[in-house]
């Protein structure tokens, strides 16, 4: 009988992707951004630490609001800890003082949508 | 046992221009490869290249160059040699690539490597040749070549066997 070809696939984590929250806050007031100069500084916090191979890791970001300056940002599970640690280490825009505050990071998007920490109860 | 496990990487300057691989100097070579290793792997790449990051041997003639590395980040900087595209001296910059020839865990790997890959470019310039003159004094190498290979030859078979000894820097 001849032997029939099937595919199998392994998935070895959960998911491809990790999806983190993240907030950007400044030491001074009113700065505002929009989506591309957001989009720019991720790239140039990955450049800095990663130089241009970190730069070329593809990150999307999914939602972005100017008001607080947080977005919900996609990386390959593999870029995870590159993109988390240049996040860390990246201190300044323009000359302007900022940190990213990361809220939430999970490998699922659903997960994003309620945070237990800000739950209030009663 | 606990040491510190090395990667030596053994590559060839490749460029048009002959004063090219004349200019080369360690210490501008060994910047130079430090700076691209920055610019393509950023402050990381450049802080866990550098520890044990040394540019071993040179032949200024042949134009090829041994560089050594810590084991866990060699990858890091073979990744980074092909961006080299350009070699600077005194001002005049001087387009060439780096051909990665061997990647060996011991200095006399690479040696061992090196003698046989020349020997081998000897029979290949042997054939390019065109001049009567230059084809009479390559054969007289490959000759001489063939003769210390036979030495060595025998020198190993009488020998107990090889001991493994790394040179410890």
């Amino acid at each position: 009988m001849p032997a029939t070809a099937y595919e199998r696939l392994v998935y070895k984590s959960p998911s491809e992707y990790h999806y983190m929250k993240v907030c950007l806050e400044f030491q001074e007031h009113g700065v505002g951004l929009n989506t591309a100069q957001f989009k720019q500084l991720l790239v140039s916090a990955l450049k800095d630490l990663f130089g241009e191979v970190g730069a070329a890791l593809p990150v999307d970001i999914l939602t972005y609001e100017e008001k607080t300056l947080s977005a919900i940002l996609r990386v390959c599970s593999s870029g995870l800890a590159k993109l988390w640690s240049s996040l860390t280490l990246f201190g300044t825009y323009k000359n302007k003082k900022c940190a990213f505050r990361v809220i939430q990071v999970s490998p699922f998007l659903l997960a994003l949508s309620g945070n237990s920490r800000e739950q209030v109860l009663g | 046992m606990v040491r510190f496990k090395h990667r030596y990487l053994l590559c060839e300057l490749v460029s048009e221009d002959a004063r090219c691989r004349l200019s080369l100097d360690d210490r501008v070579l060994g910047g130079l490869v430090r700076d691209t290793i920055a610019r393509v792997h950023g402050t990381f790449g450049a802080a866990a290249c550098s520890v044990g990051f040394a540019v071993r041997y040179l032949n200024a003639y042949t134009g090829v160059v041994l560089l050594r590395c810590r084991k866990d980040f060699y990858q890091l900087v073979w990744s980074a040699l092909p961006f080299i595209t350009y070699l600077e001296n005194k001002g005049h910059r001087y387009p060439c690539f780096f051909n990665t020839l061997h990647v060996g865990g011991t200095i006399r790997t690479c040696q061992k490597f090196l003698i046989q890959y020349n020997r081998r470019q000897l029979l290949i310039l042997l054939q390019n040749c065109t001049d009567e003159g230059e084809r009479e004094a390559i054969r007289k190498s490959v000759s001489r070549s063939c003769l210390l290979e036979k030495e060595s030859a025998e020198e190993l078979s009488d020998s107990a066997g090889e001991e493994a000894v790394e040179i410890v820097e």
